[in-house]
């Protein structure tokens, strides 16, 4: 919040001396939205799928810092002539090594059982990975955890791009920010 | 002879598929050759209005696809035009009345007698799309330079891509106002290009002549004045294999500001002194 006045008052500043930010016309506006459009209508991606992503990504990165989930971004953008799939995490702290072992190790765990009750039936796996996601995600002790430790307000944001073609434009993500 | 046969098509209704078949056909004809259009919009149709043919309809497609009429009893002739034929829709039917083998043996019988079959597809990309690409093997996307409209002609680019029998596609970009996409506020033809990564085959300016021109049931390639008319002309140049320029309207429409400003300005300072 603090920050948008701010900048609303820097561009204030700056339109008195007739410099304002320049302004965005209205087509580029549409030419922005259409692209990030028929990215996502191109890509076959249901919501339920984009939820989907973004629940199996949240798993795979609590297991090393604990972010704010509520706060987590997962957007198409388009650089260039590349489209990029862009994460944006709000780290709520860093977890220490200990924790980080234990989760790795439940994982491996976790892993080496169902593969152990799945080792005469292939055909099934997926669906028992399906169900093993549902029962185990919510109820997740790396879960609980972070809603204990929410009010940390020492937030730092990690930007990670799941696209591995393209480079991280940092500019980009203090706009978004 | 084996004519060609042309959906036009373009998902979002209202962006002017109709107009632009009416058009197409009446230029092409216009140019010597042997057309004949085929509306697909069963229960709504239309293009016989555009052409001023609605009291002259007596059977449709639905009665040659059921065997009531031969196919050739249910062509109509044009008023102006003896080159130009239309092929009814039924308006009392749902699409479901003809099939996709149907219409495609439908368009295989025309284009061995025409030189150009034009098949006026329904919005959407339902079973009356399906229908209506049966037979054809070129298509043209009618679209405007509005997020909707494009949004809808890049699902419907996607959907002819997977068809085998479609050869080759063009975008025709309709409603064109040159003005605003001087000035950015509205998405310029190298925008609408870009974003869909389509070959142009014409612009159509903003008419109100094509208001006018349907009130009266009069195609508006017929007035040579119009600049929309003007526009498809070129279109049906271009489907026939000329290499014709593109109007540039926003040159024009920037010369046009100019000459007003200078006048204003010239008239200004008349009163003034």
């Amino acid at each position: 919040m603090s920050e948008n006045i701010f900048t609303e008052l820097y561009n204030k500043i700056l339109g008195l001396f007739g410099q304002a930010a320049p302004k965005e016309d209205s087509k580029d506006v549409a030419v922005n939205r259409l692209r990030v459009v028929l990215m996502q209508d191109r890509t076959n991606l249901t919501p339920e799928l984009l939820q989907r992503m973004r629940k199996e990504l949240i798993e795979l990165l609590s297991k090393y810092v604990e972010m704010d989930k509520e706060a987590l971004e997962l957007n198409f953008e388009q650089e260039g002539e590349q489209m990029a799939l862009m994460l944006s995490i709000p780290v709520v702290r860093a977890k220490d090594e200990e924790e980080i072992e234990a989760a790795i190790k439940a994982e491996e765990e976790a892993k080496a059982a169902a593969e152990d009750s799945n080792s005469d039936d292939d055909d099934e796996l997926d669906d028992d990975l399906d169900d093993e996601e549902d029962d185990d995600f919510d109820d997740d002790d790396l879960e609980d955890e972070e809603v204990e430790d929410s009010e940390n307000d020492s937030e730092e944001v990690i930007e990670e791009q799941v696209d591995p073609v393209e480079e991280e434009k940092p500019e980009n993500k203090k706009d978004k920010e | 002879m084996s004519g060609r046969v042309i959906v036009i098509t373009s998902g979002k209704g209202g962006v002017g598929k109709t107009t632009t078949n009416a058009n197409i056909g009446t230029a092409l004809a216009r140019a010597g050759k042997k057309v004949v259009m085929i509306d697909t919009d069963l229960g709504l149709r239309n293009l016989d209005l555009l052409l001023g043919l609605e009291n002259r309809i007596v059977y449709t497609i639905v009665d040659v696809v059921e065997e009531r009429c031969k196919l050739k009893q249910a062509l109509v002739k044009d008023k102006r035009n003896p080159n130009l034929c239309l092929l009814a829709a039924a308006q009392t039917r749902d699409k479901t009345a003809v099939s996709e083998e149907q219409l495609k043996e439908i368009c295989d019988k025309l284009k061995e007698k025409f030189d150009f079959v034009l098949v006026d597809c329904p919005a959407g990309i339902e079973q009356g799309f399906q229908n209506a690409v049966a037979g054809a093997t070129e298509a043209i996307v009618v679209t405007t330079p509005e997020m909707s409209a494009v949004r809808d002609a890049d699902r419907i680019i996607g959907l002819l891509e997977a068809k085998e029998e479609i050869k080759s596609y063009k975008l025709l970009l309709n409603r064109y106002r040159s003005n605003m996409a001087a000035s950015k506020d509205m998405m310029s033809k190298d925008d609408v290009v870009e974003i869909l990564s389509a070959e142009l085959i014409g612009i159509i300016p903003e008419d109100t002549g094509i208001i006018t021109s349907t009130n009266k049931g009069e195609p508006v390639v017929n007035d040579e004045n119009s600049p929309a008319g003007r526009a498809y002309r070129n279109v049906a140049e271009r489907i026939m294999g000329n290499d014709v320029p593109f109007i540039d309207f926003e040159e024009e429409a920037k010369v046009s500001t100019k000459i007003k400003k200078f006048f204003s300005k010239f008239l200004k300072k008349g009163k003034e002194n």
